[in-house]
């Protein structure tokens, strides 16, 4: 049975930039025009200067928490003392969203900073699922899985990352963020079709789109997609985010970029790209119920 | 799939956990044979798969070393200090999620690590500026009130505990780490030839509002103040002070560790 958690204050349909530690000072001084800000709360849990900047970026800014470290796919029990810390810090910050990646980072006590591939098995689901139970019990609100970047897949997976998705927002009640860049990062990697990833979404269940650069890199004389978050968006990626809004409607929706960060209005123009086909989505979405 | 109810984990942990524990020792070990059996290939070698997220690991937790080590990696240059970390992420990965609380034990590795021994002040250079990083990064607690310091008798002195400032942290060196770690920041004037042989040091440093200060101590001075930090009664901190230099002046040193706001809360021993 899916939990009800109150939805919290969830951002308008317009498109944030995710706030990195380079652009802090400059955004705090100039206040830019931007309808939100997405961090990740792992780099806020020490406290200090850091934590009290964002405070302030929060006083002027609706905040999304875009957490990597809970490990939801990991096998045995949630890091408890992690979800302690992000719950306290959203106790502070009262985040307009909290999104969790279906993946897994640590084993054995050791984390491994990355978004590590799962199998899609039924042993999987069960432990995912009840790993974001525990989390939205913790958080009470309920929070968004990102579909992950992907470079291998498992031979014993038997269900597509699109069906297991829709069946953990299903069984969880959780919403899905549907990352563009990652679909078509993995539709390339894996040989899989990325428009067909899109329609196997369930449509009402995304609540937030993530839009970043990737790099091309070559791996045995293959080209290999590398989900760096370290340009711009693609061309083809933004014509995948075409279909994702005509399939989704209008969707909160975040530019990521991690590496190479650039000067922050390079950032923001990029949002601004994005909600231009936003604002397109919402006159679509007008005239259809028009009619 | 159609289940609704809750998931019972117990009857299927082991294969994934299996999986996940081979994922962790073909990253880290480079110990992969059963893991890829069971990697679909897809067009391309799952080793070169697998590959691709050992680099990520690898080089993204180098950076995080990289940023919390700057003097060290400019010490021994960027090629060798990639190695280093490479053996030491592999030896010990992060415990955690929150990569700033990564690196405590670097010094400790650098000391025991071989090719680094011709190199003996880099791991006390390494332990500076992990308490230069801490102090950046641990929140400020508030310090004692005076007032209600002055109300302990002065019987009770010999017998206080303190808690410090949680940003503070004491490094002491036979190698001249201080002149070493300030020579070698970013943008400082290249330095005169430094020697080595000039003799050691004793160190303060601590979170200042935005910054971090790195004060030298004299030798009675870090013996009280050394001690006080790791919870050891006034009484035999001072005992250790004036063993280093009999003529120290502990009621000054007192009033200057109030003055410092050095404290933020004590308990009487009884």
């Amino acid at each position: 049975m899916s939990a009800n958690y109150g939805a919290g204050s969830r951002p308008d349909a317009r498109a944030g930039i995710g706030l990195r530690a380079p652009h802090v000072g400059e955004l705090l001084a100039t206040r830019p025009a931007v309808p939100w800000l997405e961090v990740h709360p792992e780099n806020y849990m020490m406290g200090g200067a850091t934590l009290a900047s964002l405070e302030t970026a929060r006083r002027d800014y609706p905040v999304s928490f875009h957490a990597v470290g809970l490990s939801l796919g990991s096998a045995g029990k949630i890091d408890r003392r992690h979800l302690e810390r992000l719950k306290t810090l959203a106790d502070r910050i009262e985040p307009c969203l909290v999104s969790e990646h279906l993946s897994w980072s640590t084993s054995g006590g050791a984390y491994l900073n990355h978004l590590l591939p799962l199998p899609y098995t039924d042993e999987t689901l069960a432990v995912v699922a009840s790993h974001i139970h525990e989390v939205q019990e913790s958080l009470g609100q309920s929070i968004l899985i990102e579909n992950p970047s992907s470079y291998l897949r498992f031979r014993h997976s038997t269900v597509p990352e699109p069906e297991f998705l829709a069946e953990l927002a299903r069984q969880t009640g959780c919403r899905l963020l549907c990352d563009v860049n990652n679909i078509y990062v993995t539709g390339w990697n894996l040989g899989l079709d990325p428009s067909a990833y899109l329609d196997a979404l369930p449509t009402g269940t995304v609540g937030e789109i993530h839009l970043a650069g990737h790099a091309r890199n070559d791996a045995d004389g293959q080209t290999i997609l590398i989900d760096d978050h370290g340009s711009r968006v693609s061309p083809p990626v933004w014509t995948l985010y075409r279909e994702a809004l005509q399939r989704f409607g209008p969707v909160p929706t975040l530019i990521e970029w991690d590496t190479d960060i650039p000067e922050l209005p390079v950032l923001l123009a990029e949002a601004r790209t994005a909600d231009g086909l936003l604002e397109a989505a919402r006159a679509r979405d007008g005239h259809a119920r028009a009619a | 799939m159609a289940c609704s109810r809750r998931p019972e984990l117990e009857m299927v942990m082991l294969a994934l956990h299996d999986l996940q524990r081979l994922f962790k020792d073909g990253l880290l070990a480079d110990d992969e044979e059963t893991l890829l059996a069971h990697v679909a290939g897809d067009g391309l070698d799952p080793q070169a798969r697998l590959a691709i997220y050992r680099h990520h690991v690898l080089t993204t937790l180098t950076t995080t070393l990289e940023s919390a080590f700057p003097v060290v990696c400019r010490l021994v240059d960027k090629r060798f200090f990639a190695y280093s970390a490479d053996a030491f992420i592999r030896q010990h990965p992060p415990a955690g999620p929150c990569l700033v609380e990564y690196g405590a034990l670097f010094p400790e590795f650098l000391e025991r690590f071989p090719p680094c021994q011709g190199h003996p002040y880099l791991p006390d250079t390494a332990r500076l500026e992990w308490a230069v990083h801490q102090a950046a990064h641990v929140a400020e607690v508030r310090p004692l009130d005076r007032a209600r310091f002055d109300t302990i008798p002065l019987d009770d002195l010999p017998g206080l505990r303190f808690s410090m400032d949680p940003t503070l942290s004491y490094v002491s060196s036979r190698w001249p780490v201080e002149k070493i770690w300030r020579a070698h920041q970013e943008g400082a004037e290249p330095a005169e030839v430094l020697d080595l042989s000039a003799g050691g040091t004793c160190l303060e440093v601590r979170g200042v509002g935005d910054g971090v200060s790195v004060r030298v101590l004299d030798l009675a001075a870090y013996a009280l103040r050394h001690a006080l930090a790791v919870g050891v009664m006034l009484e035999e901190a001072a005992g250790k002070a004036v063993a280093v230099d009999p003529a120290f002046d502990l009621i000054g040193a007192i009033q200057q560790l109030l003055q410092d706001q050095i404290f933020t809360d004590f308990t009487l021993s009884t």
